[in-house]
C-alpha cells in the first residue's frame, strides 16, 4: 500500500525539506523584485503624473459625453467592414490552413522536407503580428479594408495552421492505417480517416479565431486598413471626442456580440 | 485449396529500438484455407501481419501476395497490392465519429479512387453491398449508429464487415474475437471458415483460444519468439506443443 503516510515514513527527509523554506526561495524572491523594479524604471513609471493628469482625463471624459449618436449611420458601414474583415480573413485562412496543417503534422506529412517548410511558413505567419502584416499590405495594395483582411488571413493562417497541426498530431492513427489498407488514395485516407475525427476541434478553433479576428480588425484600422479603427483614428485626430465615445460603444457591441456568438456556437459543436 | 495466396519466407523484423520481433518466420496461406496463428503475447504475431500487409518494411525475408512481392512496392503499386488484402485490426480501428455503414463503405474506397472520394464523399452506389457485409456479421440493425457508440464486440465485427467490403482475396485478422462473447466468437469463426471454404478467401487469423483454433482452423501455426515452431492440421497438433508456446523460459519469468 503506497499511501502518503507510508511514503513520508519511508522518506522523512523529503517531507521535512518541503516544510523548511529552501534558500533558493529567497534568491528567487529577490530576483523577482529586481525584475519588477527595473521594469518600473524602464517604463518611466511616475504615479504622480497620473494624479496631475486626472484633471485632463476628467476633461476628456466630460467632452466625450454624451456620445454623438447622430453620427451613427455614417459609422454603420465601417462597422460592417470591420466585421467582414474578420469573417473574410478567417474563411480564407481556414481554406489554406487545413492542407497546410496536414503537411505540418508529423503523422500526416507526405515528406520531411515539406514538413519543415510548412512549419517554417506557419512560424513566420504567426510570429509577425497582424498589425505589421497590415502595414506591409497597406503599402502594397493601398488603404482600405482589403489590406486589413489580407493581414488577418496571413496571421490566422499561422495561428490556425499551428493549432490544427497539433490537433492532427494527437489523433489515433489506427483508422488511418485501416483506410490505407483498403487501397484508398492518400487524399481519401485524410478526408475519410482524419477529417471526420478532427472536424469538431477544428471548427472550435476556427470560431475562436473568428472572435479574435474581429477584435484585431478593429485595431488594424489604425494603420489605414479601413473599418471602425480608421474612423476612431480620424475622430481622435480631429478631437471629436463625442464621436469617439459613440464609436467605442459600437466597438463594445461588436466585440461582445462576436464573443457571445462564437462561444454559443462552440458550445453547440462540443 | 490450390494456389498459394500469401507466401512468407525467412521473414525477420528488427524494430528501431533494437528488438527482434521476428527472427525467421515462414508460412503459406492457400486460397480457400483458414490458417490460425497461436502464440504468447509479444511473440511477433501482429508484427508478422503488418509485414504481410506492407505496413512495415521487414529487415529481411520475402512476402508475396497472389504471386507478386509486396515488401518493396511503394505508392500506387502498393495501394493496388493492398486491395487484395483485407485487414482486421486488434482494436477495430473504426472512425468513431462516423456511422457504422459509413465505416463499412470506406472499405470500398480502393475501388473508387476519384475526386469525389478524395473530398470525403462516400461511394453511395456501394451502400447495398455494404449492407450485405454488415448483415454477414449480424450488425445490419446498427447501420446508422455512430461507430464510437458500438460495444467492443460490435466494433470488432464492424471492422470485419469493412474488410469484407473491400472484396479481398485474402484476409488478415488480428485477434478478431478478442472482445466477443463465446457465442459471437463461435459465429465469427464460422463466418471466416465459410468465407474461406465457399468464397475461396485465404485467411490468416491470430487467436488466443487454442480450442477455437482446433474447432475451426484448417491449419494451426504455433509461433514463439519470432519464429514458427509448428504448422499442422488441428488433429495433428499435440496439446503439449500448444502449452509449450505459452510456457515462459525460467529466465524470462518476471521477478516477484
Ligand atoms: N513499434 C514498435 N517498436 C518497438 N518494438 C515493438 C513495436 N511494435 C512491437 N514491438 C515489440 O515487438 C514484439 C512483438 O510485438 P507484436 O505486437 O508483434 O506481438 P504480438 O505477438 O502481436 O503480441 P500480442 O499477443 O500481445 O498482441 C513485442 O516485444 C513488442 O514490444
Ligand atoms: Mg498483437
Amino acid at each position: 500500500m503506497l499511501n502518503t503516510a507510508s511514503v513520508n515514513d519511508v522518506l522523512p527527509g523529503a517531507a521535512q525539506a518541503r516544510r523548511r523554506l529552501h534558500p533558493m526561495t529567497f534568491v528567487l524572491l529577490f530576483l523577482g523584485a529586481a525584475l519588477f523594479l527595473q521594469s518600473a524604471f524602464v517604463v518611466h513609471a511616475r504615479p504622480q503624473d497620473l494624479i496631475t493628469g486626472a484633471a485632463g482625463i476628467a476633461d476628456i471624459l466630460h467632452r466625450s459625453f454624451p456620445p454623438d449618436f447622430a453620427g451613427l449611420p455614417d459609422a454603420l458601414w465601417p462597422a460592417l467592414e470591420t466585421i467582414d474583415m474578420g469573417i473574410f480573413g478567417t474563411a480564407i485562412a481556414l481554406v489554406f490552413a487545413l492542407p497546410l496543417a496536414l503537411i505540418a503534422a508529423r503523422n500526416t506529412t507526405p515528406a520531411k522536407p515539406l514538413y519543415f517548410l510548412a512549419r517554417g511558413l506557419i512560424a513566420l505567419a504567426r510570429v509577425v503580428p497582424d498589425l505589421v502584416w497590415a502595414l506591409i499590405f497597406v503599402t502594397a495594395v493601398g488603404l482600405g479594408p482589403f489590406p486589413g483582411a489580407l493581414a488577418i488571413v496571413i496571421h490566422s493562417l499561422g495561428m490556425m495552421g499551428r493549432l490544427f497541426a497539433e490537433t492532427i498530431e494527437d489523433i489515433d492513427m489506427g483508422p488511418v492505417e485501416a483506410l490505407t489498407m483498403t487501397g484508398a488514395s492518400r487524399l481519401a485516407v485524410f478526408s475519410h480517416g482524419v477529417i471526420p475525427t478532427v472536424m469538431p476541434s477544428l471548427l472550435g478553433i476556427t470560431l475562436y479565431r473568428l472572435d479574435e479576428n474581429i477584435r484585431s480588425s478593429l485595431i488594424l484600422g489604425f494603420v489605414g486598413a479601413g473599418g471602425i479603427g480608421f474612423q476612431l483614428l480620424t475622430a481622435m485626430n480631429l478631437f471629436q471626442y463625442r464621436t469617439v465615445s459613440m464609436l467605442l460603444v459600437l466597438t463594445f457591441i461588436i466585440v461582445v456580440g462576436a464573443e457571445r456568438i462564437s462561444a454559443a456556437l462552440r458550445q453547440r459543436i462540443a | 485449396m490450390s494456389q498459394p495466396l500469401i507466401e512468407v519466407s525467412g521473414l525477420a523484423m528488427r524494430y528501431p529500438t533494437g528488438r527482434m520481433a521476428l527472427t525467421d518466420a515462414s508460412l503459406t496461406v492457400n486460397a480457400g484455407e483458414l490458417v490460425v496463428i497461436l502464440g504468447a503475447n509479444g511473440c511477433g504475431k501482429s508484427t508478422l501481419l503488418r509485414c504481410v500487409a506492407g505496413m512495415l518494411q521487414p529487415t529481411a525475408g520475402r512476402v508475396t501476395v497472389a504471386g507478386s512481392p509486396i515488401s518493396n512496392l511503394t505508392g500506387q503499386r502498393l495501394a493496388d497490392a493492398r486491395m487484395a488484402l483485407g485487414m482486421v485490426f486488434q482494436n477495430a480501428n473504426l472512425v468513431k465519429r462516423r456511422s457504422v455503414i459509413a465505416n463499412v463503405m470506406a472499405g470500398t474506397l480502393g475501388r473508387h479512387r476519384n475526386w469525389k472520394t478524395a473530398l470525403g464523399l462516400l461511394p453511395h452506389s456501394e451502400r447495398p453491398f455494404a449492407e450485405r457485409c454488415l448483415d454477414e456479421v449480424g450488425l445490419l440493425g446498427f447501420a446508422d449508429q455512430r461507430a464510437g457508440t458500438l460495444s467492443g464486440g460490435q466494433a470488432q465485427r464492424c471492422s470485419v464487415a469493412r474488410a469484407l467490403a473491400q472484396r479481398p482475396l485474402a484476409l488478415l485478422a488480428d485477434e478478431p474475437v478478442a472482445a466477443l462473447d463465446p457465442e459471437a466468437a463461435e459465429g465469427l469463426m464460422s463466418l471466416l471458415k465459410r468465407l474461406a471454404h465457399e468464397d475461396g478467401l485465404g485467411i490468416l487469423c491470430v487467436l488466443h483460444q487454442p480450442d477455437l483454433a482446433r474447432r475451426h482452423a484448417d491449419r494451426i501455426l504455433g509461433m514463439k519468439d519470432g519464429r514458427v515452431l509448428f504448422d499442422e492440421k488441428p488433429s495433428d497438433v499435440q496439446e503439449v506443443a500448444v502449452s509449450a508456446l505459452y510456457a515462459k523460459a525460467p529466465l524470462e519469468t518476471l521477478p516477484a
